[in-house]
């Protein structure tokens, strides 16, 4: 699509609208969340574990990203939110793992400890239900 | 943590989640009784959040008093937020978004009183 044209009549749906209303304010909350935990670590004894503060902060970040791209509907949301997702799903089953291996690695929660387990497992689901949606909301495209 | 005002801000709410559900089921966007209910519990969490501040300027300090502070801060926004999203397109899942925003009111509520006793991880 070259710049400045008018976007050509889609057969997607924006990400936003329906229950994907509810995914980004479950998002929303994550967001939230994880950035307040992060700064709150990061702020007050980083070097008591830096390894899983920065993952807390990462996954603020992550979180804050997909929030925004799955609110939106802009060229680069439908993109920008399956990374977004993507990299949470690898998150949560990286962290999730290494954690329950090695938790001495991990003396202080991130939101990815035990896939999420501190969260009711919400993190686990919500990243699959964000590619379902992804998936769904274009499954009308040609 | 005022037990009273924790008891009005949990109740409330709760009774966001419930109504919020019920206009879900019944696929209808939020009507007013929900949204007057999400402002109240909007209101009770302000409130809320106002004493508890003052209470920190008296000088009684949680242990973990910046997790503390966040808290406090992050729950004033989350009922005006889901309100606004809900009402920005007017349909069933509205009312879950408000449902949503009440659920995380009732959690936070209940972390603010385990920190505030120092029990909180």
């Amino acid at each position: 699509m070259p710049e400045g044209a008018p976007a050509p009549a889609r057969s997607t749906r924006p990400t936003a609208s329906g229950p994907g209303r509810v995914l980004v304010a479950v998002y929303a909350v994550f967001a939230l969340a994880a950035t307040s935990r992060a700064a709150v670590q990061l702020a007050t004894d980083f070097a008591e574990a830096p390894l899983a503060y920065l993952l807390s902060a990462f996954s603020a970040v992550v979180y804050v990203v997909a929030t925004v791209a799955l609110a939106t509907d802009r060229r680069w949301s439908r993109p920008l939110a399956f990374a977004a997702c993507s990299v949470e799903l690898a998150g949560v089953l990286v962290i999730g793992t290494l954690s329950l291996l090695r938790p001495e690695d991990f003396p202080r929660a991130t939101v990815w400890s035990g896939y999420g387990s501190g969260y009711g497992f919400v993190p686990l689901v919500l990243p699959m239900i964000g590619l379902w949606w992804l998936r769904r909301t274009a499954a009308t495209s040609s | 943590m005022h037990s009273p005002l924790v008891a009005v801000v949990v109740t409330l709410s709760l009774l966001v989640l419930v109504c919020g559900v019920v206009v879900a089921v019944r696929d209808r966007p939020p009507g007013r009784v929900t949204l007057a209910v999400t402002g109240l519990a909007a209101v009770a969490t302000l409130l809320q959040s106002v004493v508890a501040g003052y209470d920190l300027l008296q000088g009684r300090r949680p242990p973990e008093l910046a997790t503390y502070v966040g808290y406090l801060l992050g729950i004033v926004v989350v009922l005006p937020l889901a309100g606004a999203w809900a009402l920005a397109e007017r349909t069933r899942w509205s009312g879950l978004v408000v449902a949503v925003g009440g659920f995380t009111v009732a959690v936070m509520t209940a972390r603010l009183v385990m920190l505030a006793r120092g029990t909180g991880a």
